[in-house]
C-alpha cells in the first residue's frame, strides 16, 4: 500500500518537474516583457508577471515593426500552405491511387527531401534566385520552403485516401468525373482533418522559417518576424521586454494550433518518415 | 440497344488468370443475371462490361462496335454497387444529381472552388432539379432529398443508389450483388422492386448474385459460372430442370439436388454399398453414371413400396412442407451409402407428417424425373424421354 | 478491388493519368530541391566563391582533400556526430518519461499535457531569444539563480565546456514533447488485459514495464529516434542563434559549417563539400534505421 502512495506522489512530484521544465521559458518570456529595462539589467527580474506593466510594453513595442513582420510571416505562411496542398494533393493522389512504374522511386524521393539540411541547398538556390530575379522577393521564398512541406503534405493526403473506398471513386467515374474532379469534389472533402493537419504544418513550416528568410531576403521591409526578431541579438537598443512581447506574439499562433491538432501532426510527420 | 457480345473474354491479374476464353451474348432488354460462388469472376465480368476493369485479351462488343477501350462514360451504363458507394458527404439530393451535374460541367468547373459554385447553381437549374425529384418520388426518396447517407437505412440507401443509376437513363444497367447487404426480408422486397423496374425501363440488366433464389425469380437468362468459366447459360427453368453438369445441379435449388453414384449393369442400377433397384425408362449409355433427382421429385414410402430402402436421419420442419434427409440403406448389408458430398438424400414433402427420427422408409421416383450425369465428366447426359404408354 | 488495375480508359489516354497527376509536383521538386543538390555536389567539386557564385573551375576532389587535411572538420564531425545521438538519447528518455508519466489520467492533465507541448510549438527564433536571455551571463535567470544559491555564475554559452550542454538541453527542451506524443500514441495502443495479467501474475512496475510495454512501443522508439536523429543534423537555427557555432567551433555542426565558409569564409566549394558530408551522415542514419527495422520485424515474426 504504501509503495503506491510512494509511487504516486513520485509520479506527481516527476509531471511537476516536467511540466516546470516544458513551461518555464514561456512562462520566462511572458515575465521579461513585463519586466522595466532596469530590472532586468540591474536589480534583477522579478520572478512573476507584472501584469500592470502591460501598457508600457505595448508603447514599448510601437518602435518594433511588429506588424510588418507578422504580416510578411504570413504571407510566406499562407504561400507555403497554398502551393504545398495543391502540389501534395496531387502526389498523394498519384501515390495513393495509381500503380505506375517509378512508384518506388517517387516514393523515395520525397523521403530524401525529409532528410536533405536546408543549409545544403542554401547555397545552390541562392545563386538559382540571381538568375531567376527571385532573390530579396516573398515568392522565392514561398518557393524554397514548399520543397520541404511538399512532401510531409503528400504522405498525410496518401495516407488519408488509403482509407477512402476506391468504389466512391469508381462511382464518380462512371458518372462522368474526371478523374481531377474526383480528387477534388469527393477525395479531400472526405479527408478533412488530415487536409487541416497537413495544412497546419505547412503553415507553421513557413511561419517558423530562418535560414532561407535571412539569406534571401535583404529589404527590411520584407522581413518575417523570424528574421526581425534574430535581428535583435546582439543589438541593446531595443528594450529587451518589447523584443519579448514581440517574440510572445510570434509564439502564440504556433502554440495554439499545435495544441489544436497535436494528434494529426504527429501522425503526419510519422507517416511521412516511413516509406511508401 | 445495346447488345452485348463477349468474344473469347479473357481477364488475368499477372499470372493469376480470373476469366477465361468467355463467350456470350446478351439480348437487348434482358434481365441477365451471372450467378456463381464467390471468386467465380462474375463481378469481375460486369466491372469489365462497365469499363471500370481493363479487359486482357478478346473482345468486348456493344451492337457489334469493340468496345474495350472505351471510357465508362461512352458506355452509357450505369453502375450499382454492393456498397451502394454513395458519396458521403453530399446530401441525397446532390448524389442523385451528380451525374447530370457532371454531364453539364465543363473542364475548368473542376478547379477546387470553382466546382462548388458551379455544383450549387447548377443544382438549382429547373431542369436538373425537375429530374432530379421525378426520380426520387418514383422511388419514393423524396423525403429523404436533404439527407445524408450515413442517416438512411440499408435499403433506403439501396434505393439512392438506384436512384442515381436511373436519372441518367443510361441503356444499360449493372447491378453488382446490390442486395447482399440487406436483411433477408427487405432483400425480398427490393427483388420485386428491381424486377417492376426493369419492365418499367424496358433497358438491359445485367445481375450479378451469388443467391440462386434472386437468379431464379429475376432473370430472364442466368449465366452460371465457376472459376472464371461459363457452366450454362439458359433460362431459369432450363438451368433448374436441366442442368448442364453436376456444379449447376448442386448451386441452383435448395435443398440442392440429390447425386447418387450409381453403377449400371443392364438395367439394374447399384450403389457403392451394393444397394440395387431397377430402373425404368430409358438409360444412358456408360456404366459409371451419377443419378440424380430434384427433392420434390422423390417420393417419401413406407418400407417395402419403393425402390430403395433408407432411414430417416433428419428432419426440417418448415411449417408448409417438410424436409427429409434420409440415408440409402443396402438390403443385404445394412450399411449405408456413401453420396455425393453428403450422406444424405433430402425429400420434399408438402404438409407435416409424423415421421421420426431412425424411422425406416423407402424412396422411389418417375423416371422422367431423373436427370443423368457422367460420372467421369460430370456432365449431364441427355437421354430421351421413356414415350408415353400409347395403352 | 485494387486501385492500379483501373485506368484511365480512353484509347491513347490509357495511363497517363498517373503522369499527369506526378508530374507537378515532381518537376517542382526536381527544380526547387534536386537540382539545387546536384548543383551543390557539382559545386563542391570546383572552387567558386561566395563573390562569383556562376564562376569557378572544376578541381575535383581537391576541396574533399583540404577537408580531410583540416582539423576542424574533425571536430565538425565529432560535434555532429555527438550532438545527434546526445539529442536523440536525451530527447528520447525524456520523452518516453513524460508520456509514461502522463499516461494514466489525473487532475489538471489536458493542462499540464499542453505545457508540455510548448518546446515543441514555439517557434525557433522565439525559443533561441528566451534561452539567450535565460543563458545570459549577467543577467539571465539562471545564473540569478545560481547567485542567490551562493554558486558561481557559469558561462553558458561562451565557454567551451558549456557551450555544448547548453545547445543540446535547448534540443532536447524542443524535441521531447514531440517524442511525448508519439510515445502516448504507441502507449494506447498497449492492450489493457496483457498489463493487468503481468500486474496479477506479481510483477512489479519495472518488469511489467520491460515485458509488455516496452515491445509495444518499441517501433515508435525506433521512428522517433530516426526522426531526431536527421532533425539533429539538419538543425540550423537554435545553434547558429545561440552560438554561431562558437566558441571554438564547439557547437559547429556541419550545417552551421556550411553556412559560415559559404557566407563567412566565401568558399562555395568548400561549404558544399561539407553539404555532401552532411548529406551522407544522414541518409547513413536513415539507411541504419531501415535495417534495424527490417531485423526487427523478422524478429518479431518468428
Amino acid at each position: 500500500m504504501t509503495s503506491t502512495i510512494a509511487l504516486s506522489i513520485f509520479r506527481y512530484v516527476l509531471i511537476a518537474a516536467l511540466v516546470a521544465f516544458a513551461g518555464f521559458p514561456i512562462y520566462w518570456m511572458a515575465s521579461t516583457a513585463l519586466s522595466a529595462n532596469s530590472e532586468l539589467y540591474s536589480t534583477g527580474q522579478v520572478p512573476w508577471p507584472q501584469l500592470q506593466k502591460l501598457p508600457e510594453l505595448i508603447s514599448a513595442m510601437a518602435g518594433v515593426p511588429i506588424g510588418r513582420w507578422l504580416f510578411n510571416t504570413f504571407l510566406i505562411a499562407c504561400g507555403t500552405t497554398v502551393l504545398s496542398l495543391l502540389l501534395g494533393s496531387l502526389a498523394g493522389y498519384a501515390l495513393s491511387r495509381f500503380r505506375f512504374r517509378g512508384r518506388g522511386l517517387v516514393g523515395f524521393l520525397l523521403f530524401m527531401t525529409q532528410v536533405v539540411p536546408e543549409a545544403l541547398i542554401l547555397v545552390p538556390l541562392y545563386a538559382m534566385f540571381i538568375t531567376l530575379g527571385l532573390l530579396n522577393n516573398l515568392m522565392g521564398l514561398v518557393l524554397a520552403n514548399v520543397g520541404f512541406s511538399l512532401p510531409v503534405a503528400a504522405f498525410i493526403l496518401k495516407s488519408a485516401m488509403d482509407s477512402i473506398p476506391y468504389e466512391i471513386e469508381e462511382s464518380a467515374i462512371i458518372d462522368n468525373c474526371p478523374r481531377f474532379g474526383i480528387l477534388s469534389m469527393i477525395v479531400l472533402p472526405l479527408i478533412m482533418p488530415s487536409v487541416a493537419a497537413a495544412a497546419v504544418i505547412a503553415f507553421f513550416a513557413g511561419w517558423n522559417e530562418f535560414l532561407f528568410a535571412s539569406t534571401f531576403l535583404m529589404d527590411r521591409s520584407l522581413w518575417p518576424t523570424s528574421v526581425g526578431l534574430a535581428s535583435f541579438i546582439g543589438q541593446y537598443e531595443t528594450p529587451l521586454s518589447a523584443v519579448m512581447g514581440a517574440a510572445l506574439l510570434f509564439s502564440v499562433p504556433a502554440i495554439v494550433f499545435f495544441l489544436l491538432i497535436q494528434r494529426q501532426i504527429v501522425a503526419g510527420l510519422t507517416a511521412g518518415a516511413v516509406k511508401g | 440497344m445495346p447488345e452485348l457480345t463477349f468474344k473469347n473474354l479473357s481477364k488475368s491479374f499477372g499470372s493469376h488468370v480470373v476469366i477465361d476464353a468467355f463467350n456470350a451474348t446478351i439480348e437487348d432488354g434482358e434481365f441477365l443475371v451471372l450467378l456463381g460462388p464467390s471468386g467465380c469472376g462474375k463481378s469481375t465480368l460486369l466491372r469489365m462490361i462497365a469499363g471500370l476493369s481493363e479487359i486482357t485479351s478478346g473482345e468486348l462488343l456493344f451492337d457489334g462496335d469493340r468496345a474495350n477501350d472505351w471510357h465508362p462514360r461512352q458506355r452509357g451504363v450505369a453502375f450499382v454497387f454492393q456498397s451502394y458507394a454513395l458519396y458521403p458527404h453530399m446530401t441525397v439530393r446532390a448524389n442523385i444529381a451528380f451525374p447530370l451535374v457532371m454531364d453539364a460541367f465543363k473542364k475548368w468547373y473542376h478547379l477546387p472552388i470553382v466546382n462548388a459554385v458551379a455544383r450549387r447553381r447548377l443544382m438549382k437549374s429547373p431542369d436538373i432539379a425537375a429530374r432530379t425529384e421525378n426520380i426520387a418520388r418514383q422511388l419514393e426518396l423524396d423525403s429523404l432529398l436533404d439527407r445524408r447517407p450515413a442517416s438512411l437505412s440499408g435499403g433506403q440507401r439501396q434505393r439512392v443508389a438506384l436512384a442515381r443509376a436511373l436519372v441518367r437513363n443510361p441503356s444499360l444497367y449493372l447491378l453488382d450483388e446490390p442486395l447482399s447487404n440487406l436483411d433477408a426480408k427487405l432483400r425480398t422486397q427490393m427483388r420485386s422492386e428491381i424486377s417492376a423496374l426493369h419492365h418499367k425501363v424496358g433497358k438491359t440488366f445485367v445481375y450479378v448474385t451469388h443467391d440462386q433464389v434472386e437468379a431464379m425469380t429475376m432473370a430472364t437468362r442466368i449465366i452460371v459460372m465457376n472459376k472464371g468459366e461459363v457452366q450454362q447459360i439458359d433460362t431459369p427453368e432450363g438451368i433448374y430442370n436441366n442442368p448442364a453438369n453436376t456444379f449447376v445441379a448442386r448451386f441452383v435449388g435448395a435443398p440442392p439436388m440429390n447425386l447418387v453414384p450409381v453403377t449400371r449393369k443392364g438395367r439394374r442400377l447399384a450403389t457403392s454399398n451394393a444397394q440395387a433397384w431397377n430402373h425404368d425408362g430409358e438409360l444412358p449409355d456408360g456404366e459409371r453414371l451419377i443419378f440424380g433427382v430434384r427433392p420434390e421429385k422423390l417420393q417419401f414410402l413406407a418400407r417395402g413400396q419403393g425402390r430403395m430402402p433408407a432411414q430417416v436421419a433428419v428432419v426440417e420442419r418448415l411449417g408448409a412442407e417438410t424436409v427429409i434427409g434420409c440415408r440409402l440403406v443396402s438390403d443385404e448389408h445394412g450399411g449405408t451409402t456413401n453420396l455425393v458430398e453428403n450422406d444424405l438424400v433430402f425429400v420434399r414433402i408438402s404438409g407435416n407428417p409424423r415421421t421420426k427420427i431412425n424411422e425406416q422408409c423407402s424412396l422411389d421416383y418417375r423416371a422422367e424425373d431423373v436427370v443423368w450425369f457422367d460420372a467421369h465428366t460430370q456432365t449431364r447426359i441427355p437421354v430421351r424421354a421413356a414415350a408415353p404408354a400409347l395403352v | 478491388m485494387t486501385p492500379g488495375s483501373s485506368k484511365w480508359l480512353s484509347g491513347r489516354g490509357k495511363a497517363i493519368a498517373p503522369y499527369v497527376f506526378i508530374l507537378p509536383p515532381l518537376a517542382y521538386l526536381a527544380v526547387f530541391m534536386f537540382w539545387p543538390l546536384a548543383r551543390q555536389m557539382w559545386l563542391s567539386l570546383t572552387d567558386t566563391r561566395l563573390t562569383n557564385p556562376n564562376g569557378g573551375s572544376f578541381v575535383g576532389l581537391e576541396n574533399y582533400q583540404w577537408l580531410f587535411d583540416d582539423p576542424e572538420f574533425y571536430t565538425t564531425l565529432n560535434v555532429t556526430v555527438l550532438y545527434a545521438a546526445v539529442t536523440v538519447v536525451l530527447g528520447v528518455a525524456l520523452g518516453t518519461i513524460s508520456a509514461l508519466a502522463i499516461n494514466r489520467p489525473f487532475p489538471g492533465r489536458p493542462l499540464a499535457r499542453a505545457i508540455m507541448l510548448f518546446g515543441w510549438a514555439v517557434p525557433n527564433v522565439a525559443a533561441s531569444l528566451i534561452w539567450l536571455w535565460m543563458y545570459n551571463e549577467r543577467s539571465g535567470v539562471f545564473n540569478d539563480m545560481l547567485a542567490s544559491l551562493g554558486l558561481d555564475r557559469v558561462s553558458w554559452l561562451t565557454s567551451t565546456h558549456m557551450a555544448f550542454s547548453s545547445i543540446v538541453a535547448v534540443t532536447v527542451w524542443q524535441v521531447a514533447p514531440f517524442v511525448m506524443l508519439v510515445v502516448l500514441a504507441a502507449l494506447q495502443s498497449v492492450p489493457d488485459e496483457v498489463r493487468e495479467a503481468a500486474r496479477v501474475d506479481g510483477a512489479d512496475a519495472l518488469s511489467v514495464f520491460r515485458a509488455v510495454t516496452l515491445p509495444h512501443i518499441l517501433p515508435s522508439l525506433q521512428l522517433v529516434s530516426l526522426l531526431v536523429a536527421v532533425w539533429s543534423i539538419r538543425r540550423f537555427d537554435i545553434i547558429y542563434l545561440l552560438t554561431g557555432g562558437g566558441p571554438i567551433g564547439s557547437t559547429s555542426t556541419l550545417v552551421v559549417k556550411i553556412r559560415q565558409t559559404a557566407f563567412e569564409s566565401h568558399e562555395l566549394g568548400v561549404a558544399s563539400a561539407y553539404g555532401a558530408i552532411g548529406l551522407i551522415l544522414a541518409l547513413l542514419v536513415a539507411f541504419v534505421h531501415f535495417v534495424t527495422d527490417r531485423r526487427r520485424q523478422k524478429w518479431m515474426a518468428q
